[in-house]
């Protein structure tokens, strides 16, 4: 479980000695199996947020707790997936995929074991040979999720992993994403500037405010699981949706 | 992607070529220079050189252990401090104006004063090759270094990756297509510093070849030197391509031709 | 991986926005500074090691610099600069008008890059110095041996990245041009010139240094008078400062020669990223 309390987060900015307050005084917990998406304006600090819990970058106040433990940099229990992929071009799908086993000493030929695992779980199968450059933007990210789920982690971190991706190839993935969380429910983060996916994926919502970002309010999703493209239609769906724009757009900065 | 008309491009070649040589042939004819060689008269040069001068393939070995000692000590010294500069700023700090300083300034001037002190040998030569071709490494190395995606950095710390990982699994790798760069303009410059040296001061090798024929007024002779100079580091520079190309196959095609 | 997380009891105050300074000067304190400072360290060592270790090769800084005004007061310099920059400023005024024209019919016409690449290439990667003795023996101990030089370090450069440059224009913007009726001079006028232009420079930046390299390096081999010729004498002199004073005199050329460049391209392409 993720404990976040009274969390600060300020930048520095060069050249005028002055700063810039990105999230301030942050409060809230996710559970553990639980899917919980991350959304809020332009700005927020909705990504910052989850580099701080992945622990890739420092806090200034307050305390993320994981298990009861603060944290103080990366750690087997999380993995991230993120949004320009990070693959390695030089390597080829597989070799992307057993990157974090190889990085912690795991045996070459468990680690291939795994990759084959995973790639057919994503539905790369084919493909293992292949370059980075070679692959659709869909493809690549899906490497970027089997390459996270090999290392087995408890907690998912993933920032805006399908924003780089059309429309069509995002449902697809979604689609994906929730028939893999079905069969394995990891706690999972999910930053996002997307409605749709907010409510299609969580089983919470967090909505933020602008900069600095606080916690304004954290929306109960009450959808069946397993979810299906057809919610997006019911009445409970289009509602929370509906809530989530009214405050959204209240709150967007410099719109008139 | 336009296709590609092999047959067409290289009889387009052939026939600039064709135009060349017979220009050539024609502004012999009319100038009064007699210490111009004709085409043909290169080209039989050449064949001497390579079949019947047996000073040439010495002159060759010589001037080309100058060349490879050289070379070899620029790799060595240039990737080590480029990868340096690129991962460490205040190392990039410091070295950054010393090597402004050296890829401007022509090492030429300098040549005089390597010879001063340390002699007419090789290891003087060695020592030019290097000053010339060394800064270029560098540079390029560190480029590469910095060009390495911070996010790709950032990925590998969240799989829990040391320092040393990184460097072996990320940013070398990244920086490969850069520093192979970095290396096949150093040969070319390492290859210029082998040539100066040779001419100007210290006879021995080619340069030695050169001025003998050029004093001789064997011209084709020249003409022919200094062709089969420019075979030399075409091939060594293609050599290192094809290397290059093996070894970086994911890279995005940068290359000029 | 260190680890900067602050405890709540060493909070940083995060209300305090203090500006130490005009900004300005704090830029300069954090980005030139220390590169001035490495400089300097590295002349103090020069000075040092000079008079410490004595040997012949290794005058100290101050005897460089002594030599460098002796030069200036002279007038030795004046005469053989002016013979070094005259042969530069031809030479690389060539280079640029049969660069300029070279590379743009090879980026505007598929048929004469496909012509020409092998052959602009093979020339722009193969040391440029092994045709001195080629020129020498065309033109002879004269001015046009150093200027042909000059023009053969610097040209293929230049042309590779006009070329380049010319090749790479957003075709959109092309076709935009023509879709409101332009002609082939005035999509070239309007289109191809401007949104060539960054790159262009970077060529000529490119150039200008390898012009200066090319007058050095021809005026050695190949001439009379000018600094290479000044460097060569004082060099079987064995007179290491002097060599290093004219050194310096040839590292200022290319560097005021190359800022030039750069203040023009500032001005000209103020618009690019």
């Amino acid at each position: 479980m993720i404990r976040v309390r009274a969390l600060s987060k300020e930048f520095s900015v060069r050249d005028n000695g002055g700063g810039v307050l990105a999230l301030s005084d942050i409060d809230f917990e996710v559970h553990d199996n639980e899917f919980v998406t991350i959304i809020g304006p332009s700005g927020c600090g909705k990504t910052t947020l989850l580099r701080i819990i992945a622990g890739l970058i420092p806090y200034d106040q307050g305390e993320v707790a994981i298990d009861g433990r603060v944290i103080t940099g990366p750690g087997p229990e999380r993995a991230v997936v993120f949004q320009n992929f990070a693959l390695m071009p030089w390597a080829d799908v597989l070799a992307n995929i057993t990157f974090g086993l190889e990085v912690r000493g795991t045996p070459l030929d468990e680690c291939r074991d795994k990759a084959k695992e995973l790639v057919k779980l994503v539905g790369l199968e084919g493909f293992e040979k292949r370059f980075p450059k070679e692959l659709s933007g869909g493809m690549q990210q899906r490497v970027g999720l089997a390459r996270a789920l090999a290392v087995n982690p408890e907690i998912l971190l993933m920032d805006e992993p399908f924003g780089a991706l059309d429309e069509q190839t995002r449902r697809l993935l979604q689609e994906q994403l929730l028939r893999l969380w079905e069969g394995q429910r990891k706690t999972v983060v999910f930053v996002t500037h997307s409605m749709d996916e907010a409510v299609m994926l969580g089983d919470r919502v967090m909505l933020m405010t602008p900069r600095p970002g606080r916690v304004k309010e954290m929306i109960d999703v009450p959808l069946q699981r397993p979810r299906s493209p057809q919610v997006e239609k019911s009445g409970a769906f289009v509602e929370i949706k509906e809530y989530l724009w009214e405050n959204l757009r209240a709150m967007q900065v410099g719109e008139s | 992607m336009k296709k590609k008309n092999l047959p067409v491009d290289w009889g387009l070649r052939l026939a600039v070529l064709i135009v060349a040589v017979g220009l050539w042939e024609l502004f012999l004819r009319s100038s009064q220079n007699f210490l111009l060689p004709r085409f043909s008269d290169m080209a039989s040069g050449l064949f001497h050189l390579l079949f019947a001068e047996a000073r040439f393939w010495q002159a060759l070995y010589i001037s080309n252990q100058a060349l490879i000692l050289g070379f070899a000590i620029s790799v060595a010294v240039g990737i080590p401090l480029g990868l340096l500069a690129g991962r460490f700023r205040w190392m990039d700090r410091i070295l950054n104006p010393y090597v402004g300083v050296l890829l401007t300034m022509p090492v030429a001037p300098l040549i005089p004063i390597v010879i001063i002190a340390l002699g007419l040998g090789i290891a003087a030569r060695v020592f030019i090759v290097v000053l010339f071709a060394f800064v270029f490494i560098t540079v390029n190395t560190r480029a590469g270094v910095r060009s390495v995606e911070a996010s790709l950095i950032e990925m590998a710390k969240s799989f829990g990756a040391s320092e040393g990982q990184i460097w072996r699994r990320i940013v070398i790798p990244g920086a490969m297509p850069a520093i192979f760069a970095g290396m096949r303009i150093g040969l070319g410059r390492a290859i210029t510093g082998m040539v100066m040296v040779e001419l100007l001061l210290v006879a021995s090798g080619l340069g030695r070849l050169l001025l003998e024929f050029s004093g001789r007024m064997q011209s084709d002779l020249v003409f022919a030197t200094v062709l089969a100079v420019i075979i030399e580091a075409l091939a060594l520079l293609a050599a290192m391509q094809a290397l290059e190309k093996r070894i970086t196959r994911w890279a995005p095609d940068a290359s000029i031709g | 991986m260190k680890q900067e997380t602050v405890p709540k009891a060493a909070v940083k105050s995060i209300t305090a926005r203090t500006v130490h300074g005009a900004p300005v000067l704090r830029r300069f304190a954090r980005e030139t500074a220390p590169e001035v400072l490495a400089l300097l360290a590295g002349a103090a060592l020069w000075e040092i090691l000079g008079w410490s270790l004595g040997l012949q090769w290794l005058p100290p800084f101050s005897k460089v610099m002594e030599a460098l005004a002796q030069f200036v007061g002279s007038g030795v310099i004046l005469a053989n600069l002016g013979s070094s920059l005259r042969g530069l400023i031809v030479g690389f005024s060539l280079a640029l008008i049969f660069g300029l024209l070279l590379g743009s019919l090879m980026g505007r016409y598929r048929y004469v890059e496909k012509a020409l690449d092998i052959y602009v290439h093979a020339l722009f990667v193969c040391p440029s110095i092994v045709f001195a003795p080629i020129f020498f023996a065309i033109f002879g101990l004269s001015d046009a041996s150093r200027i042909a030089i000059i023009v053969v370090y610097s040209m293929f450069v230049i042309v590779i990245n006009t070329a380049t440059a010319i090749r790479t224009v957003d075709p959109s913007l092309v076709e935009m041009a023509r879709s409101f009726g332009c002609g082939e001079t005035q999509i070239f006028k309007r289109i191809l010139l401007p949104a060539s232009l960054p790159l262009v420079f970077a060529g000529i930046r490119l150039g200008i240094g390898r012009a200066v390299k090319g007058m050095i390096n021809g005026e050695m081999l190949i001439a009379f008078v000018g600094l290479g010729a000044l460097a060569q004498r004082y060099g079987a002199q064995f007179d290491a400062a002097k060599v290093f004073a004219i050194a310096m005199v040839v590292l200022m050329i290319g560097l005021v020669s190359n800022a030039l460049v750069q203040m023009l391209d500032n001005r000209l392409t103020r618009w690019a990223g």
